[in-house]
């Protein structure tokens, strides 16, 4: 599954509203995605904005099936303006500027209905970069219930909890994860199955379980520096904690 | 005679946000509220329970403690609600708790599914409908939370002692050692690194065998047993006229 994406809630004010004056930075980082997509010679007009909204946002499947299906859900409030701005975000997101990534969601995208599958990855930068846990936590929850077929909104859920302290609830996320998540999904089964060996460890301090998936995590992806770690401090005698 | 004076000593830590920096501070002021100046001798909360007055447990407090720090020490001091603890949610909820970001009623998962439990239920009357949203209230109160990484809101509430005052100290040390001078992307990405060091640091067994948790919820359900001796105390005395 590649990186992306999120769409709209219901029209509020709140401290999270988008502002009336942008600040610098953003209307900077909006610009500069303007000159990547006119470099790119993209023009979005209303006979091309959902083939450009699905190659730019959502190239692989099923990601493409998803937003195709929303964009078919929401056809008549979406449109060019909605596409132009979907596709910003996407250069915002390839320019990792994680923080303008958040704020043109706020204040260009919110006004759309909501998609699941772009709040996915906007949750990301909420969470691993604005430290916003709360609202990611409402997002990737909100993403769990309208994907849910979906691994990775579970996997998130999960290792919030772990950070929480809550390994009983991270437990639980990471079996649903694990049971969703794609064989070729190698970087994000990975991951589900090494927090998961951890989780399982922290609880009883029952190695077993923990060298199972953490072995498996290495099956999936070899190259694991984390994981391999893990599996010889679990081997060792000593009751082992990566810290 | 200059030993026995107020010290002020400087601590110096890598914290990942600003806002976690503040909780730091606050933790060891609540700390510090339970310490005992000598075995022999209550804490400024023992003070302040037995009594039923905060201003009474300030009086121990040297002159030297800032405007600032009396008036935040004084609501920490303030009387234990009948009802829910939601004080909590303004605690830092000791080293365990610290780096967590700020949450509250709003966030709260428990509460609100506790909560749509008993409104979905029938009751005989007015008086049983709210004799039972007070004892949910309590079971809330006494109930081991998910935010509060295993703690209940009584345990948050009544603050750490001093084995989590060493133990904090041990691991904020560690943290500075581990990332003081590293380059973070993001103020995000140092918080969450700083909270796996903390949930891998408080899953190593001690020396005795115990974990930190356990040690952690030992001592504020000792510190709560403390709390009730002292308002028990203070009934006695009640009772005696004084």
């Amino acid at each position: 599954m590649s990186k992306h994406r999120r769409g709209r809630r219901k029209p509020r004010r709140s401290s999270r509203s988008p502002a009336r004056s942008p600040s610098s930075e953003y209307r900077q980082a909006v610009r500069k995605a303007d000159q990547v997509l006119s470099i790119s010679d993209i023009e979005v007009r209303s006979d091309n904005w959902q083939q450009l909204a699905l190659d730019w946002f959502a190239p692989d499947e099923p990601g493409r099936s998803e937003m195709a299906r929303y964009i078919a859900a929401h056809e008549c409030q979406l449109g060019v303006a909605w596409a132009r701005e979907l596709l910003r975000l996407e250069v915002l997101f390839q320019a990792e500027e994680h923080l303008q990534i958040i704020a043109h969601y706020d204040r260009a995208l919110s006004r759309y209905p909501r998609c699941a599958f772009a709040e996915m990855w906007v949750a990301d930068q909420v969470f691993r970069h604005a430290s916003d846990f709360w609202r990611a936590r409402q997002m990737y929850r909100h993403v769990a219930d309208n994907l849910p077929g979906y691994a990775k909104p579970r996997y998130e859920m999960g290792f919030m909890s772990y950070l929480l302290g809550d390994f009983r609830g991270a437990l639980g996320w990471f079996n649903q994860a694990a049971d969703l998540v794609a064989d070729d999904d190698v970087e994000l089964g990975a991951r589900i199955l090494y927090n998961r060996g951890l989780v399982r460890f922290y609880l009883d301090g029952n190695r077993k379980p923990a060298i199972a998936d953490i072995r498996e995590a290495l099956r999936r992806k070899q190259d694991y520096p984390q994981a391999k770690e893990a599996l010889r401090g679990l081997r060792g005698k000593v009751r082992w904690v990566p810290w | 005679m200059v030993d026995t004076y107020p010290k002020v000593t400087t601590k110096s830590y890598w914290i990942p946000t600003a806002a976690t920096g503040e909780r730091v501070f606050w933790m060891s002021l609540e700390f510090s509220l339970n310490r005992r100046p000598e075995d022999s001798q209550p804490s400024i909360a023992e003070v302040a329970w037995s009594s039923g007055s905060a201003d009474e447990g300030l009086l121990i407090l040297p002159p030297i403690v800032p405007a600032k720090i009396r008036r935040e020490a004084q609501r920490l001091l303030q009387p234990w609600p009948h009802g829910r603890y939601t004080d909590a949610y303004q605690r830092s909820g000791g080293i365990l708790n610290v780096f967590t970001p700020q949450w509250g009623e709003q966030q709260d998962e428990v509460w609100a599914e506790m909560l749509a439990g008993w409104k979905s239920e029938t009751f005989a009357g007015a008086d049983a409908r709210q004799e039972a949203l007070l004892a949910l209230e309590q079971q809330w109160n006494t109930t081991s939370h998910p935010f509060f990484a295993g703690l209940t809101p009584a345990q948050v509430v009544v603050g750490g002692g001093l084995q989590e005052t060493e133990l904090a100290e041990e691991f904020l040390q560690q943290l500075t050692r581990m990332y003081d001078g590293h380059a973070f992307e993001s103020e995000g990405e140092a918080l969450i690194k700083a909270l796996m060091l903390l949930r891998g640091w408080q899953c190593q067994p001690r020396e005795n065998g115990q974990m930190v948790l356990d040690i952690i919820i030992a001592e504020r359900n000792e510190l709560l047993a403390r709390r009730a001796r002292a308002l028990n105390h203070e009934c006695s005395d009640a009772k005696r006229g004084n």
